[in-house]
């Protein structure tokens, strides 16, 4: 019965060897058959035909190649957080114009993650992830068309979103929390002619240069008095959670009253023509043509690029600024992180532009909308905004360097005392072996939580991760001295060896020249599986939050958040794909581990 | 063999004591003032002179300024009169804080030992009889994927389906909030909260396990006394069960040993992901809390654990197999 499955099996793998490489067409004579193999090349014969192990090493190169070169083309900033980019759901899809509404755009606005746009019959559409949380989506709790009426103007907040129709009327969806989708009563007998919906708050314009707001004014305490222009309004730009305004006088104000960077409007603007609002900083086209901004100092926005032409429109995203200039041409400046910047080609006779968060929309002279931007996030976003994709594979690198790093560390001590204490016997081995012992019987996990923690504790964040493949490495060799101490007392009684001591070879040439080269099969096979077992041991320190920490992401600790039911309900993909990845990875190398043990080991083949 | 076990045990409490030096160097050497922070709370309430005075009688209390060879004694010297130190964390000593914990440790442990043998030794018996069989690949395959899954994301996925999905088990807890009834029912909602961490704990052992099992027995099938006994005739069931099984049983018992050992460690996670009041739980927040009494503590009994569950199997190695003569 076993000869019949051996002879299957032997048949079975020949056949995917032919199909992987091809492999000899004709048959082989009986000297070829039984030509003499080296032992490497039997071992090596024998992997390339367990197709399990084959595909483990396939996969695992992959993700390997995937982990090292990926994060040169997506890097990290570990500061980054972004609070209106948390949590999305994986898709690529923020930038998709419906059908019905490309060619035939009235307007556009984006708010977090969503946009909303109104075609020039009026009817209103929404794409993107609009999915805030799990009671609220904007495109399902969008009002029907009928209910809406003939829409002229939309506005799309953080979680909320606003239309404005033909009759005046104002009608709002979205998340209610802070009561940002419901208009104060008395609304109806104002004729608005703007709307603008913010960070939990909305705001409306009327013709009589009114502003009325609603929702959470507080967070920048909004008050709109005679002082800064209330009755006297032009038009309004929203910025994050606060408003800025133009009056009739081509004054710039703004309505909040926290002392913010947008707060400082440069006294010396003359007349403003138009408005534009990033979260921090604000834009203005003056009267003679010229652009001026500020706010937040630091950032790139405040870089006004040379711009050809004349300014006729405004627009503001997340971080970044759009202009169009009369000819059609649009410039975009500021944060280029999402790609919000970077104009395309295409975008030429422009007739419109609609810019917000980190999407762009613009309108050409034929109609056609041309979009650049965020797309959206590959794998989703996690609680502070971070790309999942980007994190994935940064993480994956310090998971990979980590394992390899302590396996080679816990592979060369296992070799030197498994190897002195295996050859030279004695006292050498029985300190050795006890030194083993004491270090085997430390438990692992505990051990190295208290190492990293108590002594880490007071390192810099590169001193910890060194600490850490040190104590992985440090507590991982006594498997492996064991083993191989035990192959070389079985190699130094070979002749070789007594050959070798005759023709008076140092004694350190042959322990480490001679009989470890012989038992490096062995060797490479603890290698492998000592790997899975530190990549392992070093995601369950950073899951518990005693290896690497946050924010620099490891595959273990993307999952350390993740262990409460919203996440796990609502928000998947924060830890399904470090799962899925971290799992596929050491089930590879443990095939392949595997693999190579049954090819080194005939006798285990058969188990 | 008796001499063998003393000579065992002499080394046993050799390594005890190098590895609580170690340990307790590590301890001493962290960053922070213990004696400080139990009189913080005073700074400002009295005066500067008092303040000193209470802050260098609890350095004096801990010996925090003698010699550590000093402190080590003393400290030694408590803990084999069962004397653990205090918790700063609790308020309390520690050997009142861990009773607990380390009950519902070992309870649970029981509990996923035994359902993990269950499921592993029939499979691994399987396993080997039909070695090679579609079944038997399918469960190889499967096992590596179990021995390769880090044991919380088994506990995501199973919470994702039982608890989020399903609504079967609670997500995490030891009771039921403002739970009521004694008895038998304390001990249903006790074995309700257990369930999935049980689970879980099964789970993850169970590719490594049924591996063992069935090399184990793969190796006891290949021996001649098992072809002879085919060859008399005997029934197929008796020759597994009664021949190969038993000598398969001198593995297995040495795993089931050194299993149960490891899940005190294995558990940490566990613990943590379902915030059970168990001992990893508790070493966890010694260390997060700088509660460093009952972390050491638990630390050392970690390698207590260790050192017996080396010495038993060793000695199990005798007593299954008389064959295996462990006092050479």
């Amino acid at each position: 019965m076993m000869q019949k499955d051996k002879k299957n099996r032997k048949k079975h793998s020949f056949s995917l060897m032919k199909w992987l490489f091809g492999g000899k067409k004709e048959a082989m004579d009986v000297m070829q058959e039984e030509a003499i193999q080296s032992p490497m090349r039997t071992i090596v014969k024998n992997f390339v035909g367990n197709k399990l192990s084959i595909g483990g090493l396939v996969v695992f190169l992959l993700m390997f190649l995937v982990v090292l070169i990926g994060p040169l083309f997506y890097p990290i900033q570990l500061s980054e957080k972004e609070e209106t980019q948390t949590n999305v759901a994986p898709g690529r899809d923020m930038m998709k114009v419906p059908k019905g509404l490309d060619g035939n755009v009235r307007m556009i606005s984006t708010g977090s993650t969503f946009s909303v746009g109104v075609d020039n019959n009026g009817k209103v559409y929404v794409w993107g992830r609009t999915k805030i949380s799990n009671k609220i989506d904007i495109k399902k709790d969008m009002p029907s068309q009928k209910e809406l009426g003939n829409v002229v103007a939309v506005s799309a907040g953080f979680d909320h979103a606003m239309a404005l129709n033909e009759d005046g009327e104002i009608i709002c969806w979205g998340s209610n929390r802070m009561s940002q989708a419901k208009p104060p009563s008395g609304m109806k007998r104002k004729k608005v002619k703007q709307i603008a919906a913010g960070y939990q708050v909305s705001f409306a314009l009327t013709e009589g240069g009114e502003v009325i707001h609603w929702g959470n004014d507080n967070l920048n305490d909004i008050r709109i008095t005679r002082k800064n222009g209330d009755g006297n309004i032009e038009k309004i730009a929203v910025a994050n959670t606060t408003l800025l305004a133009i009056t009739k006088d081509g004054e710039a104000v703004h309505m909040g009253s926290q002392p913010t960077d947008i707060d400082a409007i440069p006294e010396d603007l003359g007349v403003v023509v138009d408005i534009a609002a990033t979260a921090d900083n604000a834009l203005v086209l003056l009267e003679d043509g010229s652009l001026r901004a500020w706010g937040k100092g630091s950032s790139a926005v405040m870089e006004l690029p040379e711009i050809d032409g004349k300014v006729v429109s405004l627009a503001g995203g997340r971080s970044h600024f759009t202009v169009l200039t009369d000819q059609g041409k649009v410039y975009a400046w500021g944060a280029d992180n999402k790609g919000q910047s970077a104009v395309p080609s295409a975008a030429k006779d422009v007739s419109a532009i609609y810019s917000g968060s980190y999407q762009n929309y613009a309108i050409t002279k034929s109609g056609k909308t041309v979009t650049w931007g965020l797309k959206g996030y590959l794998l989703g976003s996690d609680d502070l905004g971070r790309d999942v994709f980007a994190r994935l594979l940064n993480g994956g690198r310090m998971t990979m360097t980590i394992g390899a790093i302590s396996v080679v560390i816990s592979t060369v001590i296992g070799i030197i005392v498994g190897g002195v204490s295996g050859f030279f016997g004695g006292w050498v081995d029985i300190l050795l072996q006890r030194i083993t012992e004491i270090v085997s019987s430390l438990p692992f996990l505990p051990m190295a939580m208290i190492l990293t923690s108590i002594i880490g504790n007071s390192m810099s964040e590169n001193a910890r991760i060194i600490l850490m493949m040190a104590v992985l490495g440090i507590l991982s060799w006594p498997s492996l001295a064991r083993l191989v101490r035990a192959q070389v007392l079985a190699e130094r009684e070979k002749e070789f060896v007594t050959a070798a001591n005759a023709m008076g070879v140092k004694k350190s040439s042959i322990v480490f020249k001679h009989i470890i080269p012989n038992v490096i099969s062995v060797i490479i096979v603890s290698a492998t599986l000592d790997f899975a077992s530190c990549m392992l041991t070093e995601s369950t320190l950073s899951f518990l939050g005693f290896g690497v920490k946050l924010p620099r992401p490891t595959w273990g600790n993307m999952l350390n958040g993740c262990v409460n039911s919203v996440v796990i309900k609502s928000y998947w993909w924060r830890w399904v794909f470090p799962a899925i990845m971290l799992s596929i990875c050491v089930i590879c190398i443990n095939m392949v581990g595997d693999g190579l043990r049954d090819a080194i080991d005939p006798k285990s083949n058969e188990r | 063999m008796l001499k063998y076990v003393g000579k065992r045990l002499v080394y046993m409490v050799g390594v005890f004591f190098i590895v609580s030096i170690i340990m307790f160097i590590l301890f001493n050497n962290t960053p922070g003032d213990r004696a400080l922070n139990q009189v913080q709370s005073l700074r400002g309430k009295v005066s500067d002179e008092q303040f000193q005075v209470r802050y260098q009688a609890a350095r004096d209390k801990l010996g925090l300024d003698d010699p550590i060879p000093v402190r080590y004694i003393k400290w030694m010297g408590n803990l084999l009169q069962g004397d653990f130190g205090y918790s700063t964390f609790y308020k309390n000593d520690v050997i009142d804080v861990v009773g607990e914990p380390l009950k519902n440790t070992v309870i649970i442990n029981i509990f996923a030992t035994v359902v993990a043998l269950g499921i592993t030794i029939p499979l691994g018996i399987l396993c080997a009889v039909k070695k090679f069989s579609k079944f038997d690949n399918a469960v190889q395959v499967l096992t590596i994927v179990g021995y390769s899954v880090p044991i919380y994301i088994i506990g995501l996925v199973l919470i994702y389906f039982f608890s989020v999905q399903l609504g079967w088990f609670p997500i995490s807890g030891m009771n039921s909030p403002n739970f009521q009834g004694s008895g038998f029912a304390a001990f249903m909602d006790r074995l309700y909260y257990l369930a999935l961490p049980v689970i879980v704990m099964t789970v993850a052992s169970l590719g490594g396990m049924t591996r063992y099992v069935r090399a184990a027995m793969i190796d006891a099938l290949r021996m001649d006394y098992i072809r002879t006994a085919r060859a008399k005739g005997l029934k197929e069931k008796v020759v597994i069960y009664s021949h190969a099984w038993r000598n398969a049983l001198l593995s297995v018992v040495t795993l089931i040993i050194s299993w149960f050992m490891s899940v005190f460690m294995g558990s940490i996670v566990v613990e943590q992901i379902f915030q059970l009041n168990g001992i990893g739980q508790m070493y966890y927040k010694g260390l997060m809390n700088q509660d460093f009494d009952v972390a050491l503590a638990i630390q050392m009994l970690y390698c207590v654990i260790t050192l017996i569950s080396n010495l038993v199997t060793d000695l199990s190695y005798g007593l299954v197999d008389p064959r295996v003569r462990i006092d050479k």
